[in-house]
């Protein structure tokens, strides 16, 4: 099967909200999801009866929060009695969720869909919620005792190796994603760092250090998509979907071909240009999964913005740092690191940011002059990877 | 509470892996461990390629601090892998070892 076709899509994001990410203790994931929901129709301009499906990015509500049929749950919520699914795929269940919000639309099953992706992970644990995101892993790697820091850490250590990437170049990801999420009113950090600074954290899992790491955090983001002409026309918001690919690899980390690229997310995105009919150096801006500093350099060079071993070393000059480059601008919201991780929601927080980016309506981060842009969603330590390509 | 069921289905996977020896191809130590390992931490866990040429994810155990490195060979022993309830069996799984410390580095790095 040729999965590289140009498929016409003719799927356009009518409507993008995302509520603050954080740790917001004071707020239940029912009014996570309505906010957002809510906020995203708002946007949309249309009432939730135009809504025929609600399809819902989480992975830990079964097992941090001990409640599942998330479908049924937010329609509940939502004041919906549509069909309504939970998509889980790890920590890019958000993508996952509007990949197959895609589909269903694409079917022609239906024309107008809601995606929405949440998580509540701050009232639990750390170690708990260490061990359920271990889900995400092998039983190898759970009867080892590794943890998600520990895949990446060993990740980082082989890219260290084959290409001399250093610890302070890891950092300059985190001092950057800090900076732009200094300037997004719903990060979860905005406090700026230094490279000095992320150099003396606690190391969590060598030679990842506490500030190489993406935060737990609580959150949600919603888009409405379509293929109804006439809701676009009314609405104005012409962001297409250009393009919706997703890859899978080998569950556990030391099962892959090789340690220095992730295969999935080099698949995922070669479909995903040929699909749009661009190429890499098309992308205005991108959204990438950076649960660890590394995971930035890693997907840098498997999008195919730079050459193996070339990422690292542009990053650290400034190349993909708002206001700094005229070229690529590298998570504009903060990415996972500044602006939170709630792992369900982060896959469609990242369309959320290139939909207000595209639209000319980032505030003080805004991109000027941008037609095209990449979220790519990671899930695992990189079994799943999806990327979605928006155009204006 | 540990399935005694799972633990029984994973011993054939440990009699068909104990004594295999490979080498290091990347490591790292867990300093901030899941839940049940607290009391290992720190700890080193490495992927292995086996001599076989199996990939495997396995705590390295009874090692030297320099022997944590790339291309380090090791052996694969039985080891508990966490501390159990009083009331649960005691799970055993697959770890490994370093043979020898390696003075040479093995990867041909350029």
């Amino acid at each position: 099967m040729n999965h590289e076709r140009l498929i016409i899509m003719n799927i356009y994001i009518i409507g993008a909200a995302t509520t603050k990410f954080g740790e917001l203790w004071g707020i239940s994931p029912r009014r996570l999801a309505r906010q957002a929901v809510t906020d995203a129709l708002k946007d949309a301009e249309i009432s939730k009866d135009q809504v025929e499906a609600l399809f819902v990015g989480n992975m830990l509500s079964g097992m941090l929060g001990g409640q599942e049929h998330l479908g049924a749950f937010f329609a509940e919520e939502l004041g919906l009695s549509v069909p309504a699914f939970k998509i889980e795929g790890a920590c890019a269940s958000g993508g996952l969720a509007l990949h197959a919000a895609v589909t269903s639309v694409l079917s022609g099953q239906n024309k107008t869909v809601a995606v929405l992706g949440v998580e509540k992970m701050t009232d639990h644990k750390p170690e708990d919620v260490a061990t359920a995101l271990m889900g995400a892993g092998t039983e190898g790697e759970r009867l080892a005792g590794a943890t998600f820091p520990g895949l990446y850490a060993m990740l980082a250590r082989a890219h260290m190796d084959t290409y001399n990437t250093t610890e302070e170049q890891m950092a300059a990801v985190a001092v950057k994603n800090h900076f732009h999420a200094s300037l997004n009113p719903n990060a979860q950090f905005h406090a700026l760092l230094t490279v000095d600074k992320v150099m003396k954290s606690a190391c969590v899992a060598d030679p990842l250090k506490l500030l190489d790491c993406s935060p737990i955090s609580d959150g949600a983001a919603a888009v409405i998509i379509t293929s109804d002409k006439k809701q676009v026309t009314r609405n104005k918001k012409n962001i297409e979907i250009a393009a919706s690919a997703v890859a899978t690899d080998t569950l556990g980390l030391a099962q892959r071909k090789s340690l220095s690229e992730l295969a999935a997310t080099k698949r995922a995105a070669g479909q995903a240009y040929a699909r749009a009919g661009i190429k890499p150096e098309d992308a205005d801006i991108a959204e990438v999964h950076d649960c660890f500093t590394i995971a930035e350099i890693y997907a840098m060079e498997d999008l195919g913005f730079y050459a193996k071993g070339d990422a690292a070393g542009a990053i650290e000059r400034g190349e993909t740092t708002l206001g700094k480059t005229n070229k690529l601008v590298v998570n504009p919201s903060g990415g996972l690191k500044g602006c939170g991780h709630p792992v369900g929601a982060t896959g469609v927080k990242q369309v959320v940011e290139l939909v207000d980016q595209l639209l000319g309506r980032a505030g003080v981060r805004q991109v000027e002059g941008i037609k095209i842009g990449l979220a790519h969603n990671v899930g695992g330590s990189g079994a799943t990877a999806v990327v979605h390509i928006l155009k204006i | 509470m540990i399935s005694p069921v799972k633990v029984w289905r994973n011993q054939k996977y440990v009699a068909r892996t104990i004594g295999k020896t490979g080498k290091i191809v990347s490591w790292t130590t867990i300093r901030v461990p899941p839940a049940d390992f607290g009391y290992q931490a720190p700890y080193p866990v490495a992927v292995i390629r086996l001599d076989t040429g199996e990939f495997i994810t396995a705590q390295v155990v009874d090692y030297d601090e320099r022997q944590l490195r790339i291309s380090q060979r090791v052996i694969t022993v039985v080891r508990r892998t966490i501390q159990s309830a009083t009331d649960d069996v005691i799970p055993y799984g697959i770890k490994v070892k370093p043979m020898e410390i390696s003075n040479k580095r093995i990867t041909n790095k350029q």
